[in-house]
């Protein structure tokens, strides 16, 4: 067993170890085992990295029993550059909710984003269906409860995630019993190679297909599914919005990613010229056309929506609902027989596949630039409603002046959640746009540039007033006063400390802008085509 | 009786189990009270596990696909952790909500009247989330 394959089993067991222990642990010493866990998981993922950076995939058949009988971990570019996020972000707010224990709500926060942190994992290096879904499972169950953790006013958002996550769980499952018939295995590799070699089962693969993507989409919360994700991201406690937003969803968007990319046989359903296989294809077409117009959808109302919001944190929930809808625009591009059509014609540069590559690396430069930049944003987010009180942006105003380094780091954030050039977001952005000018997709542009309008918008909107001071009034001078009195209550040092993690990933958000070419190399390794 | 045998049983398993989960679904995201939600949920959650067992009955072998049925078992686990967490909150919710309408009852019992109540009682409702 290589360092690699050990560290791929360990970072998905050794949070899960480290949940049940954290149980039996007073709630400080749990912080610490918290801190030491997020550092081993840092340090294996690392290891996975090297790995996949050097061009390997790394496999492991847990027990020895190899697949379609044994369980079967495997990482490939995918599956790295997701392990990698949320080991980043995990870390960040970990270190965050240690130092500030009252930004967790609960002691309880321990053992579950463990729990979580081990499905998210799971999900990640996931080999087969089969385990994708208990891995979503353990993400959906601690979420939901770790929802909850936020007192009273999160119970009902809380519960109806539940339902969400259930109904959306169920569906993925009858999708996976589907593909087992159809395919007879629940091993991604081989269920792609059996589908692709016996056309019958594919009726029943897109059906399956079908099932999963709405079932996903239900837990990734794109436009028409989005109304439970505003209370419950921006109920749960300061350091729980983070992890939903950039973690718990992007489960969800990997599954999907997984399924349209690997499992299906596209070429298969679309190149064929059966009379079946082509009503087929028409289907499956629909069906991407849908998702995609649903994400156009999101980009801009999700936008419109968090536009219109007076309170800090709903805006950034619904920040994040337009941010789904930029990682399903590619889809229709998957299915277009004419999206490749300019590659290798003279006069262009593009090489074989570079349509669908770059499609689909900028949309993953995207998820993984939101995941850095959405958490840092929440993150800042729930620490002013901390330190204030209150998440009204009119009654924040001036909040700059005693609070820079918060402010500097929600505008870091903010550059990347925008994509403004250097950041991640600036990368997908320009990457997806490429790919869609190449394919003749003109609407992709229409809706990126309208949705990087309206985020400049909605962002600008939540951050100025902190920025702006009034002339004072005796009133404000006395909200002030009180603000004092609190901080000394508390320890002001811990809350200035507390401001650091947030910097960070902010810092994060601009810099990881440079490994964008690190990104496209990565996503070659083990790429479907 | 043709039909209700082998694979004719196994396809009338499958309508059945389609209708159940689509009646669930409708009354899950229809209905008003949480406990109908809940046992709603439930529904959809048998509906789509007798499809699955039913998937697995249509095969030529005379047994059952016994991955699939590790599949409904693994779902009926699943299903069953949700449910107790769901029935957890619903409870405090309705607590809320008996507080609320009640105040002098409230306070004995174990209705939630404060905020370090209602800490504690997050603690029992993650650790019994965590153990069922």
């Amino acid at each position: 067993m290589t360092t690699a394959e050990f560290s791929l089993a360990g970072i998905v067991l050794l949070p899960l170890l480290a949940s049940a222990v954290a149980v039996l642990l007073g709630s400080r010493v749990r912080a610490v085992l918290g801190i030491l866990t997020a550092l081993l998981i840092c340090g294996l993922c690392t290891a996975v990295l090297i790995q996949t950076a050097a061009g390997g995939i790394t496999e492991l058949a847990l027990g020895g029993y190899e697949a379609p009988l044994g369980i079967r971990l495997r990482a490939d570019g995918l599956s790295a550059l997701f392990l990698c996020l949320s080991a980043v972000v995990g870390t960040v707010v970990s270190a965050h909710a240690a130092i500030l224990p009252a930004s967790a709500g609960h002691p309880g926060f321990w053992p579950l984003w463990l729990g979580c942190w081990s499905g998210l994992n799971a999900v990640f290096v996931s080999g087969d269906l089969f385990n994708t879904y208990v891995g979503l499972e353990l993400v959906g169950l601690t979420a939901v409860a770790l929802v909850a953790l936020g007192g009273r006013d999160s119970w009902m958002p809380a519960l109806r995630y539940l339902f969400v996550a259930v109904l959306g769980s169920l569906l993925f499952l009858v999708g996976v019993g589907l593909i087992l018939a159809a395919a007879g295995t629940l091993d991604m590799e081989q269920a792609a190679q059996q589908l692709a070699e016996t056309p019958e089962a594919h009726a029943a693969a897109v059906f399956a297909l079908c099932l999963m993507s709405v079932g996903l989409v239900l837990k990734l919360a794109l436009m028409p599914m989005h109304r439970w994700l505003i209370p419950a991201h921006a109920g749960a406690p300061g350091a729980v919005s983070p992890l939903l937003s950039a973690l718990v969803i992007k489960a969800a968007l990997f599954v999907i990613l997984r399924l349209w990319l690997w499992v299906m046989p596209l070429d298969a359903t679309t190149e064929a010229e059966t009379g079946l296989a082509e009503g087929l294809s028409t289907a499956l077409t629909a069906l991407a056309w849908t998702l995609g117009g649903f994400g156009a959808l999101a980009v801009i109302l999700g936008s419109v929506m968090a536009l219109r919001q007076d309170r800090l944190k709903p805006l950034v929930a619904y920040s994040t609902v337009a941010q789904v809808g930029y990682w399903f625009l590619f889809l229709p591009l998957l299915l277009d027989p004419e999206a490749g059509a300019l590659e290798g014609q003279p006069g262009t540069t593009l090489a074989e596949d570079a349509v669908l590559s770059g499609a689909l690396s900028g949309s993953v430069a995207l998820a993984l630039g939101h995941g850095v930049a959405k958490a840092g944003l929440f993150l800042a987010a729930g620490l002013l409603k901390e330190l204030w009180g209150t998440d009204e942006i009119e009654s924040l105003r001036g909040a700059g002046r005693r609070h820079p380094l918060l402010i500097l780091s929600m505008g870091l954030c903010a550059v990347g959640l925008i994509g403004l050039p250097i950041s991640l977001g600036f990368t997908g952005k320009w990457h997806l746009a490429t790919s869609a000018v190449a394919a003749e997709h003109w609407w992709i542009i229409a809706v990126l540039v309208l949705g990087t309008l309206l985020s400049a918008g909605y962002l600008l909107r939540g951050i100025a007033p902190l920025l702006l001071q009034d002339a004072k009034d005796p009133q404000d001078q006395e909200h002030d006063a009180a603000q004092d009195a609190d901080a000394s209550a508390e320890s002001p040092r811990r809350q200035r400390l507390a401001e650091v993690p947030a910097f960070v990933l902010g810092l994060l958000t601009v810099l990881t802008g440079f490994l964008a070419v690190g990104i496209d190399a990565l996503m070659g390794v083990g790429a479907p085509w | 009786m043709e039909v209700f045998a082998g694979e004719g049983a196994a396809l009338w398993y499958l309508l059945l189990g389609s209708l159940v989960a689509v009646a669930g679904t409708v009354r899950l995201l229809l209905a008003r009270d949480l406990l109908a939600r809940l046992v709603a949920m439930n529904v959809v959650g048998i509906g789509s596990l007798l499809v699955l067992l039913s998937l697995g009955a249509r095969a030529e072998s005379a047994a059952p696909d016994p991955v699939l049925s590790a599949l409904v078992i693994t779902g009926l686990v699943i299903t069953v952790a949700f449910t107790g967490l769901g029935a957890v909150l619903i409870r405090r919710i309705e607590g809320i909500h008996d507080a609320e309408h009640a105040p002098d009852q409230a306070a004995d019992g174990d209705q939630i009247s404060s905020g370090q109540n209602s800490s504690e009682q997050d603690s029992s409702s993650t650790e019994g989330g965590r153990d069922s």
